[in-house]
């Protein structure tokens, strides 16, 4: 008997990463669903006895569909898919209902071990049918940030010791002038600090800028058990240690799934020795528009905030564009 | 066998390279022994490998700000990232002497430091890696010129006679804060105001009594200036205060107090005693406003209104006015 699966994610690249995983020698028929509302309305006409569900998407996130499909009593088995990997979150999925949780990026062999495990894959001789999906690269890097933030988020957390809240990135080539704009509010406003890391290799480059407002450097420091005043030495060794965890972590997880190698440069402190300003001088001049990943980063119940913003130079967004578009072959 | 040969021989160029290269490479365990020294630390410490290898770095340079580098060694077997220390934080880990002992300005080495895991072929972080570089001559250079721009700033930035912001200054800053108020959807006002009948003190009495008023009415304006308002003076007798987060009628408050303030002032000049007034303008930042120079508008037809009415007086701008 075929078995109606269904795929649940914003992202186009998401969806397709997700079907390719999916065994072929299966009686499956897949659908797919672009957000949360759709999933439900797909569920309740039975295409889902299956569901590969993700956690973060705009409008009706994953909590929300499992919560839905818990008070609706909806007849279905779902499987969260995400690249948010604080054991928070797992714990949070399971305890609304979820079945296993899997990590993006997604892996045939990972896929395969929980079905085998749950018993959901039987070999079959029907071959099912592969769906096409319409892969738009803006989804490609959107997905490879969401991941890349979620390794982020998992470091954070367990230093910290607390749940981070998972961004919804924002993708988009921005002007020069822009830049200079935000570059000039935040030396207009001592109450902002700023890390400035650079980063090269395999045709791309670019630069990392964390953004952290002052007003959270005293719940930073109780959750880092750090004692006694915070003055500027203490808040530049927080901003620091953040900016190690958040830029690195995040690099290293773009680097890993883009396979590409690169060097960094060591951080710059804006705002102490160096204005932005400066920083920025002429070079900023070379470039009309750069391709611009934002995040801003919430502690949950603590009153921290920060922005990470990837800055890729134009002529990286070529070798960019290849890499992204082989993973999905 | 060639190839045999030139691996050796690679291998040994590398160790060369390794040896001269003019960074400090350290490697230690995670009970912080250490398993590899080279030349650079040798030459700069003055211990050799066999004396700190296989030693716990600590005991062996118990000057090292222990508890502090311990957490950063220790976070890169927890999180599997490369960490950096910059010389801002901490001039030096190592407390090496400069390079330049004799015509250098730095007594000790100023240095930024790479932490990367190392690991072992079934991929578990077995020891981390301490790179030590040189970074004195830059730290040198930036502090002086941080040192020289905070002087030319400081003069470029302020009007000599009142020592308030000068106009170009003061023009960039509300320029930032018109941009600041409009993202953040903040409510923030501006003040305008300028001397009653200045023209009259200056003929009356000559200019250095009117510098003389100006400066009156400049300290007066200080000493009732809130930590986050922003004055400059706009003109010759026109002054500008940004008030943040400041609604309008919160404003007529502060220039009400101060025109009563001022109109109790009296500057004495080579032996006369000459009063004078201000006139005020209070402009809300507005959504309909485009750009800063359209709030400064706003502001001095409200100016412009206080004089019409009899001078001496402040008034909030509406858009009848215009």
């Amino acid at each position: 008997m075929t078995t109606p699966v269904l795929i649940c994610d914003d992202s186009s690249f998401a969806r397709k990463q997700m079907a390719r995983a999916l065994p072929e020698k299966w009686d499956i028929k897949v659908s797919l669903a672009g957000g949360g509302e759709e999933c439900l309305e797909m569920l309740a006409q039975g295409k889902g006895e299956l569901l590969f569900l993700d956690l973060n998407m705009p409008g009706l996130d994953g909590y929300g569909v499992l919560q839905a499909i818990r008070e609706r009593d909806l007849p279905t088995m779902v499987i969260v898919v995400s690249g948010d990997v604080q054991p928070e979150a797992h714990q949070r999925v399971k305890a609304l209902g979820a079945m296993e949780f899997i990590k993006k990026p997604v892996s045939i062999e990972h896929v395969q071990d929980v079905l085998n495990q749950y018993g959901l894959y039987l070999e079959s001789d029907v071959i099912h049918q592969r769906i096409s999906v319409e892969v738009d690269i803006w989804d490609g890097y959107r997905e490879v940030t969401n991941v890349a933030m979620g390794r982020a988020a998992d470091l954070l957390a367990r230093v910290l010791g607390n749940f981070v809240k998972m961004p919804i990135p924002h993708i988009n080539m921005i002007d020069m002038v822009d830049l200079q704009m935000v570059v000039k509010e935040v030396e207009g406003n001592d109450t902002i600090s700023a890390v400035c890391q650079g980063f090269i290799g395999s045709g791309i480059a670019g630069e990392a800028l964390l953004i952290f407002k002052e007003q959270s450097f005293d719940d930073m420091a109780s959750l880092m058990k750090m004692e006694g005043e915070i003055g500027e030495a203490k808040q530049l060794e927080l901003l620091m240690d953040l900016s190690n965890i958040l830029i690195g972590a995040f690099l290293k997880a773009i680097s890993e799934q883009l396979e590409f190698d690169f060097s960094m440069g060591h951080p710059n402190v804006l705002g102490r020795h160096l204005s932005m300003h400066e920083l920025m001088g002429e070079a900023a001049k070379k470039w009309n528009s750069s391709l611009a990943i934002e995040m801003g980063y919430v502690i949950e119940n603590k009153n921290i905030s920060c922005d990470l913003l990837i800055l890729f130079t134009e002529d990286s967004i070529p070798a960019l564009e290849n890499r992204v578009s082989s993973m999905i072959g | 066998m060639q190839e045999q040969t030139d691996t050796i021989n690679s291998l040994e160029w590398l160790f060369d390279i390794f040896r001269s290269i003019d960074v400090g490479v350290v490697i230690v365990e995670k009970d912080y022994s250490v398993k590899t020294w080279n030349s650079f630390m040798v030459n700069h410490s003055g211990v050799s490998s066999q004396d700190v290898i296989n030693k716990n770095l600590f005991n062996a340079f118990p000057e090292l700000p222990d508890a502090w580098l311990k957490r950063k060694i220790d976070s890169v077997f927890m999180l599997n990232t490369r960490s950096f220390i910059t010389w801002e934080q901490h001039p030096y880990v190592f407390k090496f002497r400069s390079y330049r002992p004799i015509t250098g300005t730095a007594e000790y080495m100023f240095q930024n430091v790479t932490l990367i895991p190392l690991h072992s072929t079934d991929g578990a972080v077995t020891h981390a890696g301490l790179v030590v570089y040189d970074v004195t001559d830059v730290a040198v250079s930036q502090i002086k010129l941080k040192s020289a721009n905070q002087l030319l700033g400081k003069l470029s930035r302020t009007d000599k006679l009142t020592q308030l912001y000068n106009r170009g200054y003061w023009e960039e800053s509300l320029d930032i804060e018109f941009e600041r108020s409009k993202r953040s959807s903040q409510i923030s006002t501006l003040v305008m105001f300028d001397i009653d009948h200045f023209k009259n003190v200056n003929d009356t009495y000559g200019h250095q009594a009117g510098d003389e008023v100006i400066r009156n009415a400049s300290r007066t304006l200080l000493n009732n200036l809130r930590k986050t308002d922003v004055a400059g003076r706009y003109g010759g007798e026109e002054f500008a205060i940004i008030l943040t987060n400041t609604e309008a009628h919160t404003a007529l408050y502060f220039a009400e107090r101060l025109r009563k303030k001022i109109e109790s002032q009296i500057v004495a000049h080579d032996g006369v005693e000459i009063r004078y007034t201000i006139s005020l303008g209070v402009a809300e930042l507005s959504p309909e406003m485009d750009n800063h120079q359209q709030w400064i508008e706003a502001a001095d037809s409200a100016l412009y209104e206080s004089k019409h009415a009899g001078r001496n007086r402040s008034e909030i701008y509406s858009k009848k006015t215009l």
